[in-house]
């Protein structure tokens, strides 16, 4: 009896320790940065302090208003909210047919398989192409160039999201609509879009996330503040010769608290997402 | 409570009822008319890169052919092969210990933790690292391992395990471990969710049953869970090998590909020739040999992926 109690004991202990260090190391790394991103100018040129001995937003300020930062905050944002746009339009365009209409299920696998197939192509085998065809365009340093870029890469995931979205109506709902004199569009938009709605939003804020995390092609497309990402403005904090910690820190703190706000919205759905409706929330 | 479930998808698809021939056929050709001009603008706007970065390939830059040349002179490039062994070595640490600890982490938390509301907490929490924009953990992995100003060595310090500087960035094999613990750091999670995931599908009767029979832990899970698991892991292999081809991010903020090219992965390879060297045929012939080794892995790979088809 003492024995299996002490072995209880030892479990216990080990369980708890597993946690601890878990959470120790994904909140330390966490708090460091934001800790940092407290910090004044003056502070950092004292030696390492790990709680910041006068907490201040100045940084901040800095990094958004000193180094014009809030113009690359307003194009993420323009960048992603039309990427949304453009790619649950098309989502919506492909999906609806393969789930609401009869059609051979050799064309819905098609369909599906074609869109997971886009999901493992590398950006960066694509690149040297997209940065020719950008520049011939003549859209080379727009915005326009990202959204169009950022919707392709997304309508794979918002494919096979909507895919399951859509799916789990009832197809009768609709039906009932066209018995009672409604045309495809009229149910579509009245009887399909509000039951999907929560589904709609959910893609909406994954892609969005996703769109604001990318760095490579807003890197390559970009070239001025006035069309440069969030991201992009962060990497050059970086990578010059003498780095302000602080604002560094800050700018990693803005970039991340975006999506990080939009997950506790969407977190059903990210899994599903990630892993094309393979693992569920049930 | 919502939980997290594994849905794999039936050996065999269920048909839709159909509702008759005629309507069958009418709601088809409305189908086709939504989806053809859809389809097929997005197929277009997705070949040409293909096309053109084959043409690109085998042309200079004036447009005369050059045959396979720029192929001769990517794999006659020693950096090449650099590139090759780093993105190797990258995966060659990063997978293992990503589907170890979330294995791990599965199964401690399936076993050991009980409570609805705990593992609710914990799935939000591991949802978190997921979407956090890969700049700004590469800018967290700068505030911890940068010389100068870095918190590691700080610690390491002041607890008295080491008294010089670790150079954390500026030996390769340390610089390829930082740039690896990021990844881990990343990614691990989503081995856990997709594996405790798969850890409840597994029905309570047999493990039940194998326990009044006495099984340990460890025959619990070799002979019980793993059975359950295994689509799953091929899916997290797949899926996270295709990732490794496209990180970037992280290592360009904290490493460059340096020092010298041992953090150099092959994403940043082909940028450094694109965009440093401004060799785009060699960079567009890099991209075409990536592109083919992708689709055969794709095409070995997918059949056996536990995806839904229908």
């Amino acid at each position: 009896m003492r024995g299996r109690r002490a072995a209880i004991g030892v479990r216990l202990i080990l369980i708890v320790a597993g946690l601890g260090v878990a959470a120790f190391l994904y909140a330390f790394p966490l708090y460091w940065l934001i800790a940092t991103s407290l910090k004044s100018k003056a502070e950092l040129y004292q030696s390492i302090t790990l709680f910041p001995r006068h907490p201040t937003l100045e940084p901040y300020f800095s990094v958004l208003v000193d180094r014009g930062f809030w113009v690359l905050l307003k194009n993420s944002v323009i960048v992603c909210a039309a990427t949304v746009l453009v790619t649950l339009a098309v989502g919506l365009v492909i999906t609806y047919p393969i789930t609401r209409l009869s059609v051979p299920p050799r064309l819905r696998v098609g369909v599906l398989n074609w869109a997971l197939s886009l999901r493992f192509l590398p950006p960066v085998a694509v690149v040297v192409p997209y940065f020719a065809i950008v520049r011939t365009l003549q859209i080379y340093n727009q915005p326009i160039a990202l959204i169009g870029i950022y919707s392709l890469f997304n309508l794979p995931f918002a494919i096979w999201m909507l895919k399951g979205f859509l799916a789990e109506i009832p197809l009768e709902l609709e039906e009932a609509a066209l018995v009672d004199g409604a045309n495809r569009w009229t149910s579509f938009r009245r009887v399909l879009l509000p039951l999907a709605a929560p589904g709609l939003m959910a893609a909406a804020t994954i892609v969005f996330t996703f769109a604001w995390s990318e760095f490579l092609f807003a890197l390559i497309l970009t070239a001025t503040p006035a069309s440069q990402t969030f991201p992009v403005g962060v990497q050059g904090l970086v990578t010059q010769f003498e780095i302000i910690w602080n604002d560094m820190a800050a700018s990693g703190v803005i970039a991340m608290s975006v999506p990080l706000v939009l997950m506790v919205v969407a977190r059903k759905y990210l899994v599903a997402g990630l892993t094309f409706g393979v693992i569920r929330e049930k | 409570m919502s939980r997290l479930v594994a849905e794999l998808p039936a050996p065999t698809g269920t048909k839709p009822a159909g509702t008759g021939r005629r309507r069958r056929s009418r709601q088809e050709r409305l189908a086709y008319t939504i989806l053809l001009p859809a389809l097929g603008t997005v197929f277009v706007i997705v070949t040409i890169p293909f096309v053109l970065a084959i043409w690109q390939s085998i042309t200079a830059d004036d447009g005369t052919l050059v045959g396979f040349r720029n192929y001769t002179r990517a794999l006659s490039n020693p950096l090449f092969y650099d590139a090759l062994r780093a993105t190797g070595l990258y995966a060659l640490i990063v997978l293992p210990t990503e589907i170890l600890l979330g294995l791990g982490f599965a199964l401690l938390v399936h076993r050991a933790v009980k409570r609805a509301g705990l593992r609710a907490t914990l799935y939000v929490l591991a949802v978190l690292p997921l979407v956090v924009p890969p700049v700004a953990v590469g800018v967290v992995a700068r505030l911890i391992y940068a010389p100068g100003y870095g918190v590691l060595n700080y610690v390491l310090q002041s607890v008295g395990i080491t008294h010089s500087e670790i150079q954390w960035l500026s030996d390769p094999l340390l610089a390829m471990g930082s740039v690896a613990s990021v990844d881990i750091w990343q990614w691990t999670p989503f081995v856990y969710l997709v594996l405790f995931a798969g850890l409840q599908t597994v029905p309570k009767e047999s493990v039940e049953a194998a326990q009044v029979d006495g099984a340990t832990w460890w025959t619990q899970f070799r002979y019980i869970e793993l059975y359950y698991l295994r689509p799953l892991f091929l899916l997290i292999l797949f899926f996270r090998m295709a990732d490794v081809l496209r990180v970037f991010d992280h290592v360009f903020i904290l490493t460059g590909g340096g020092p010298g090219t041992a953090t150099q992965l092959l994403s940043l390879y082909i940028y450094r020739i694109e965009f440093r060297f401004f060799d785009g045929g060699q960079a567009a012939a890099l991209a075409v040999l990536v592109l083919v080794a992708i689709s055969i892995l794709y095409s070995l790979v997918t059949r056996a992926l536990p995806l839904e088809r229908a």
